[in-house]
Parts: structure tokens; sequence; C-alpha cells
């Protein structure tokens, strides 16, 4: 890269406001969260009551929301609204605390993943609020506490179908967590870094150029092998067709979720919609280059958007297409065809770059 | 070519005439009692299982296709309609009177695997005891219920109030056993898989199934006490219409339309013959499309693109069936000796309509076919589940789709006639694989039959001489069948054999009216199929086999 990294978000506020004590620094690393925090935050928001609904109705050949408001927008604050004043219903024999913990948990460790990632620039502002040298590994860390969540809704929850749901969740997440990072390290050979930042700034650099037209080197497009590999992980990891069996309404009756209603349910839906948003967040920085794209760096921001709701539009898809496998197929696609294909993709990684570099 | 018959098989498959099988039974026959199906020939209470078996093993009447009962003055009675999946024309009614101060006879179920629901309905709303049956409790009613509302005595006015801990209590200390490593799963009444209110109540071992049981009633509407107290000439025709209500009504009338014109002797005009079978025919189409609908919502999950086409599809042949009846689902188009009204005018526009709506269907077929079938995924979920052998299917009653995707080749539209079918140029669909998935093919198949008759249909309709149309036989305006004439016969519905017997007392209204639906009997196979499966492959195993629950539980 040409021009030195962009300053991270607090410490331009920092910068900016001249706050030069740990004071200053403390609340502009708060104010920086909170902004990054919203960001996502509004993204769920136009997710789960809209655009999900209209995704899912052009895919069915159905009109979806479209009553209230421009596009049917103004559903969102009535959506919010209708749920947030549902009564509580608080079964009996629930395990409490860990009841009321879990909600909040879900949702907590998917915004805690976004801490590292970088999500590129939007006027001088870098919405990248830490890049610690070891963030690509921190990253997957806060993702996996979701699974610890999932089980103790389904354990709190008095309920069968939520034990079901909460062992299904465990099951799968351990299946899959493992090929996911495998194949997450065959990235780090690549870059040779596990900070954030040296890993997208290893994808800036140029591929082939066709035509006065250079193609960065995007790590889907040197190795879209392990980009599969991934996505199908990732799939299984955020719990979407065919990997949605933790929660399976049609069988085990929303699993974990069964016994939550009103702003708890409210919680798991957003803790299950930031989820996906920071599955996409990943794979955007993974393997697509994280927030570069044409145009000058100032945008970047508007690209990494792109990128997270372009997988967020993948998965919706492959909820309207795609069945569900069985709990039992599940494991053995992710112990014995994942696991082992995402080694040979670790081990061959590891010696065409030791043999070219 | 050898010109004897040395194996059993053949010997099975010949017809006899009543005399030869009451020489067959010997002894055990102690009288004759002939329904207009069937030779009947009334057995002693002790010896149903010894005739059964003489019958099933001997003369090949494999199909116990219901069992009904009813209470006279002077005594109880079974009657075990059997019948034969090669052949179902050939049929025989055994009767088994029972002592009216203590109704015991002896079980068919050690015979007839069926028989087990059956009896326990005859037990439930009769009052009949089954001597050796497995399991002798109330399948429709709650365990509670006081009396048997079939029987004479039965008082309605009485109130029926049992309090909570006086019903079984399926959260039960008795299901927490801690020394077993299973645990008790209720599936249902509300669950957003069991296709209307079910209840399975489930033993798990892990996600595997270790014992699944029905338990069904929760939508028992009376249906055939209500066809008792309706006349036959009006009343009645509107209840079918109910039964199996996922737009299959056509097929559900025809059911009753059948069974009352051959018990008065009606001759149904040949034009309405051909309405018949094709508005028939519609609703075959349309409960199809719900089946697959559903069952791509149980294996592919509540966003699936396929149910919404395929209710699209069902949506389109709805409009037709509309445009002919007048109604979207509750049609009441039947009458007995016709239908209600000859097809709408302009007759072109209907005509093009329906053509339309054929021209699209295979490109729908062939997109549910990419969508589900050829799907990896989908055939890995489905194939070798939920397995029905066909020895099984038939000891169990099976008919429909269901027995027919066990390689069982028996469909009532070809081989026990009625209407314009056997006119026609169309194919049994059936398939080999016993599977969930051979039970979604098989309803996809007989689909593009289904076309081919409505098609061929529409072609005769269009050229039917205008001074030909009628549409309705002179039928008396109060029918009075003979006093102490019986009849059972059966129509091929949507989901298999759905039969009516009625016992005519020489009023205008049946004395007995049975409902032989072909769910009550489908839904029996579920634990054959269950058992050691995975939850999702008991969930799947139900929707292949596409049951109504207001069909079960009447």
């Amino acid at each position: 890269m040409g021009t030195a990294p962009a300053q991270l978000f607090p410490e331009f506020i920092v910068d900016t406001l001249g706050l030069d004590s740990v004071i200053g620094e403390v609340a502009a690393s708060l104010v920086a969260a909170f902004v990054v925090g919203n960001i996502i935050l509004a993204f769920t928001g136009v997710a789960g009551p809209w655009a999900k609904r209209k995704i899912t109705a052009a895919f069915t050949d159905r009109i979806a929301v479209d009553r209230i408001g421009p596009y049917g927008l103004l559903i969102i604050p009535a959506a919010a609204v209708q749920l947030l004043a549902k009564e509580l219903i608080i079964p009996e024999g629930v395990d409490r605390p860990s009841w009321d913990i879990a909600p909040i948990l879900l949702p907590a460790s998917a915004l805690l993943g976004f801490s590292v990632i970088p999500m590129g620039q939007l006027g001088p502002i870098n919405l990248h609020l830490a890049d610690p040298e070891v963030g690509f590994a921190l990253v997957f860390a806060f993702a996996s506490i979701a699974s610890v969540s999932l089980v103790m809704a389904g354990y709190a929850s008095n309920n069968k179908y939520s034990l079901l749901g909460g062992l299904r969740a465990v099951a799968q997440n351990l299946a899959y967590e493992i090929p996911l990072i495998v194949t997450a390290m065959s990235v780090v050979i690549f870059a040779g870094t596990l900070q954030m930042s040296g890993i997208v700034g290893a994808q800036t650099e140029t591929l082939v150029t066709i035509a006065g037209v250079s193609i960065p080197s995007w790590y889907a497009l040197v190795n879209p092998f392990a980009f599969v590999l991934f996505l199908t992980a990732n799939m299984a990891e955020i719990g979407r067709n065919p990997f949605d069996i933790p929660e399976a309404p049609t069988e085990i009756v929303g699993g974990y979720q069964t016994e939550y209603s009103s702003a708890y349910f409210v919680l798991f839906y957003l803790g299950e919609f930031v989820h996906i948003f920071l599955g996409g967040a990943i794979l955007a920085v993974t393997f697509l280059g994280g927030a570069s794209g044409p145009g000058p760096e100032s945008i970047g921001f508007v690209w990494f958007v792109v990128k997270i709701w372009g997988f967020f539009l993948f998965t919706q898809w492959a909820r309207a297409a795609l069945p569900r496998v069985r709990i039992d197929q599940l494991i053995e696609i992710g112990w014995k065809g994942m696991l082992v294909l995402s080694f040979a993709n670790l081990v061959l990684t590891a010696v065409i770059v030791g043999v070219i570099a | 070519m050898s010109l004897e018959r040395p194996d059993s098989v053949d010997d099975a498959a010949i017809e006899r005439t009543p005399d030869e099988l009451e020489a067959l039974l010997g002894d055990l026959v102690v009288d004759r009692d002939d329904h207009l199906n069937a030779p009947g020939f009334v057995i002693r209470p002790d010896t149903v299982q010894e005739t059964l078996r003489t019958l099933k093993e001997q003369a090949g009447y494999d199909h116990l296709s219901v069992v009904s009962a009813q209470e006279y003055e002077n005594r109880y009675e079974s009657i075990y309609h059997l019948k034969k999946y090669d052949d179902p024309t050939q049929e025989v009614s055994i009767v088994v009177p029972a002592d009216k101060d203590d109704p015991v006879s002896e079980s068919a179920e050690p015979v007839f695997r069926t028989a087990d629901w059956h009896e326990r309905e005859a037990y439930d709303l009769i009052g009949i005891e089954y001597d050796g049956h497995p399991d002798l409790r109330r399948i429709l009613l709650p365990e509670t219920w006081q009396g048997h509302p079939l029987s004479m005595d039965y008082d309605k006015d009485r109130p029926q109030i049992a309090t909570l801990p006086e019903h079984a209590n399926p959260l039960e200390d008795h299901h927490k056993d801690a020394e077993s490593d299973t645990m008790f799963l209720n599936i249902g009444p509300h669950h957003p898989a069991t296709h209307g209110v079910l209840h399975l109540k489930t033993v798990l071992d892990g996600e595997q199934v270790a014992d699944v049981e029905p338990d069904i009633g929760y939508l028992h509407r009376s249906e055939e006490q209500m066809a008792q107290s309706g006349t036959y000439r009006h009343q009645i025709m509107p209840y079918p219409d109910r039964w199996d209500y996922i737009s299959a009504g056509l097929l559900n009338e025809w059911a009753y339309a059948r069974a009352a014109e051959d018990l008065a002797d009606i001759e149904v005009p040949e034009y309405a013959q051909v309405i018949r079978t094709m508005g028939a025919e519609m609703c075959r189409i349309a409960a199809h499309m719900l089946a697959l609908a559903t069952f791509a919502l149980d294996i592919n999950g509540d966003f699936t693109a396929t149910f919404m086409y395929a209710i699209n599809d069902r949506e389109r042949v709805q409009n037709l069936l509309e445009d002919l009846t007048g109604q979207r689902l509750m049609f009441n188009y039947f009458r007995l000796g016709g239908v209600v009204w000859d097809l709408p005018e302009p007759r072109e526009e209907f005509f093009s309509n329906t053509r339309d709506f054929l021209d699209q269907l295979p490109g729908s077929i062939e997109e549910y076919h990419n969508l589900i079938t050829s799907n990896e995924v989908f055939q890995m979920r489905t194939i070798d589940t939920g397995v029905l052998p066909p020895e099984v299917a038939k000891n169990y009653g099976a008919t429909g789709p269901v027995a027919r995707a066990s390689g069982v080749d028996y469909d009532l539209r070809r081989d026990d006639p009625y209407g314009y079918y056997d006119e026609l140029d169309w194919d049994v669909v059936t398939e080999e694989g016993c599977d969930n998935f051979s039970r979604l093919l098989v309803r996809m198949r007989e689909v593009e039959e289904s076309a081919k008759i409505i098609e061929q249909c529409v072609d005769l309709l269009e050229d039917w001489p205008e001074d030909e149309r009628t549409i309705q036989a002179n039928v008396p305006r109060t029918l009075r069948p003979d006093d102490d004439t019986e009849i059972y016969r059966a129509v091929e519905g949507a989901k298999g054999e759905l039969g009516i017997y009625i016992r005519a007392d020489g009023t205008d209204k049946p004395a007995r009216f049975k409902i032989r639906s072909p769910c009550f009997s489908n839904l029996q196979t579920l634990p054959e199929m269950a058992n050691g499966e995975y939850i999702p492959d008991v969930i799947a195993a139900l929707g292949s086999l596409d049951i109504v629950l207001g069909e079960v539980d009447r």
C-alpha cells in the first residue's frame, strides 16, 4: 500500500477533538464503539422486519410488507413496538438467571466481534475500532461465545424441544468451527499475519491485469476452494439452511428459542442477525478484500456494506431454496468431510506458500 | 406351460363364487347375510381369527378395508369388509354378531394389523369389546368419556365432565424414568409439522425414536352420526366436503354418491360422469399440490420457496373448481344421480382456462423436480427413510399413494371402475422405493396422470352434443332404500380408498353410516416407518403420509 494505514476510529476522535488524557481516550473509545454498534444494530433493524421479508417474498413470488410507509419501510418501527409491547412470559421452572443471560449473551458476543473488523473508510473516518495483532483469532473467539448462549438458553428453558435445540447447536458448532478456523488459517499463511489490517492489506495487491483492469488478489480468487469451504462452514456457524437444524421449526419448534417471548425473543433474533452480519464481515475480510473496491478509498465502507449485505442475501437465498440436512448427516459432513478437506487445504497452502515464497 | 396351478399364489387370485367360499369356510359359517356389494357370512364371535385367516391365506383376501360395527335391537354386530389387493371387486363381508348384554367378540388384530385401530374405534363408539385385542382403549374420545355415543342406550344429554386430574396427563411422573436413558416427548397436538391436531407420544433415545404412538381424536366431529341424522337425498352431501377438507371435496362427495347411488339403484348420466371425473381429478391435483407443498415445508424449513410455488399451482386449479362449482373448498357439487349444474357459461372460456392450466402444469412439475427431487440434500434426507415394505403396507390396510409408493399396485379407479375412468387413457403410478421419496414421487407423477384425465374429459365435453347434456338422472324426491339392505362402496380418494358403509332401515335416513377413511389406516403405519429413525425422519414420514386430521378423526 502506498499510503499509510488510516487512523483507527477512536484515535481519530481523540485527535480531532484534542482529548489528550486517559479519560478522553476511554470516552472516545466508548463513543466510537457506540457508533459502530449502532450501525450494526441499524443493519439488523432493516434486515429483520423489512429486508428479510422483502427478500423471502421475492424468492417465493409474493408481495411482502408494502402497506406502511414508502416501500413498507415503516414496518420497522411498527414491528419494534409490536414485539417489545408483548408480554414477557416466563415459563415455570426455568433456570434463572441463565435463562435471562442467554438472550443478552448472543447479540453481545456477535457485536463484540465487530470491535476488530475493519469496516473501511467513510470520508475521513476509518470505521475500525481496534487492530490488535491477534485480531483474527479474537474475532473467532468472540463469535464462538454464541454457542454458549444457545446451550444456556436450551438448557435453562426447561423444555425438551429447547434442550434438543441446544444440544444440536453445540454438536453443530463443534463440528463446523474447527474446519472454519483451519480454513481461515490457510489465509493466515498467505498473509503472514493475524492482524486484521494486515490480512486486508495483503489482498489489495494486484493478482493479474487483464486489459488494463487490475484484479486484486482477494483470497477468494487466489484460493476459491478455501473460499467455498469457508462459506459452507460459515453457514453452519450462523445456523442457516441447509444447516438451520438447531432451530428447525418444523421439527423441534424453534429449538432453544421456543420458550422466549417479547424482548428476549427480540434479543435472540437480533443476535442471530448480528451473527449473520458478523459472518459476512469475517467472510469479507478474509476472502473478499475487506473494504476494498473500485473508487477512492474513502468510500470503502460502502463496499464493505455491499459485501456483508450480499452475504445476507445469500443466506436468505439458501433459506428459500435448500433443504435442511439431518443432524447425523450434518455431523458426518462436518467431521468426515469438511475437517479432512480443510486440513488438506491447509497443508497444500503451506506447501505452496513455502515453495513459492 | 403347465396346465396345473400348484402354488397358492395362483390359488389366491382365482375368483370364487359365494358358495365356494362357504364351502371353504365350512362349519365356521352359521348363516348368510349378503350385502349389495359382497356375499356376507355370519360367524360365531369366537371364530373371527380362524375365519379371517382362512380367507386371507387360502382365498387371497389380503385387504381388510374396514371394520364397521353397530348395535341392533337384539344384538351387536361387527362387519369385517374384506377385499383383495389384486382385485378389489372380489369382496366378502364377515358378519360377527355379539351378545346384546355382553358384547364380546374375538379380535382380528393378530390376522390383520389394521384391525387394531378399527376395533378400538368400534369399542369407543359402539361399545363392543374385542377379546385378545392388544390395546383396547378409546381412540377418538377422551379416556374419561362415559358411554358409547353410537350405542342405543347412550344418553346424549348427560353432561361429560371429567376433572383434569382424571384425564391422563402426558407430563405425569411415570414418563420420567430415572433408570432408563430414554426421553418421553409429546409432539403435538400443537406442533408446526403435525398437519392438523395430531399428538404423537414419542419416546426418544437421544435423537432417535424408540417408540411413537399417534394419539388421534382431537378433530372428531361425529361425522358419522351427523350423516345418520340426515336424509339421503339432500342432507348428507355437504358433509363429505368436510372430511378431507384439503380441497379433495369432490372425491369425498363421490364416495357418498357412489355408495348411495348403488344402494338406491340410481343410474348416473354419462355426461355427468364425465364432469364428475374431471372435477374429481382437479381435486386430486389440488390435494397433491398441497401434499407436495407441506412436505417441502417439513424437509426444507418454513421459508422454502417450493411451498409458495405449489400453493400457487393449487390456486390455479382451485380457480377452475370455483368456476365449476361456485365454491373453493366446500363444493357441495355432486347430487345423487348427477351434479348440481352444468359447466359454467361461457363454456369456451372454462375450457380455455382449463387448457391453460394444463399447458403450464408440466413446466411447474419440472420446476419442482429441479427444486426438490433432484436436489442431493433432499434425496439424502428422503431416500431410504421412513421405509414401509409392501407386506407391512398391506397388513395395515394402507391404500392410495402410500401403498403405491411401496409397490402395491392398487388403484380403485382402475381396479373397481366407476365414473368415466375405464373409458379414458391413463396409468396407475407405482414406485418401488417404499420410502419418503417414493411417496412424494408417486404424488408428483399422479398429478401428471390426473392432467391427462382432465384433458381427455375436456375434449369429450367440448364435443358433447348440446341436446344430450343431461346432468342429473331422475331421482325421487325422497329416497327410502329397502329395509335391511347393506352396502360398502369405495372410491379412490386423494389419500386412498375412501369407502362408505350404509345400512338402510326403510326410512329416508341411514341406520348406520360408516366412513372408511384412508388416512386413518395410513396413519396407523407411522410407527412402522418411524421406529429407529431420527426425529426429522419421523416428521418427514408423517408429511409423506399426507394425512388430514379431519378425515382421520371424522
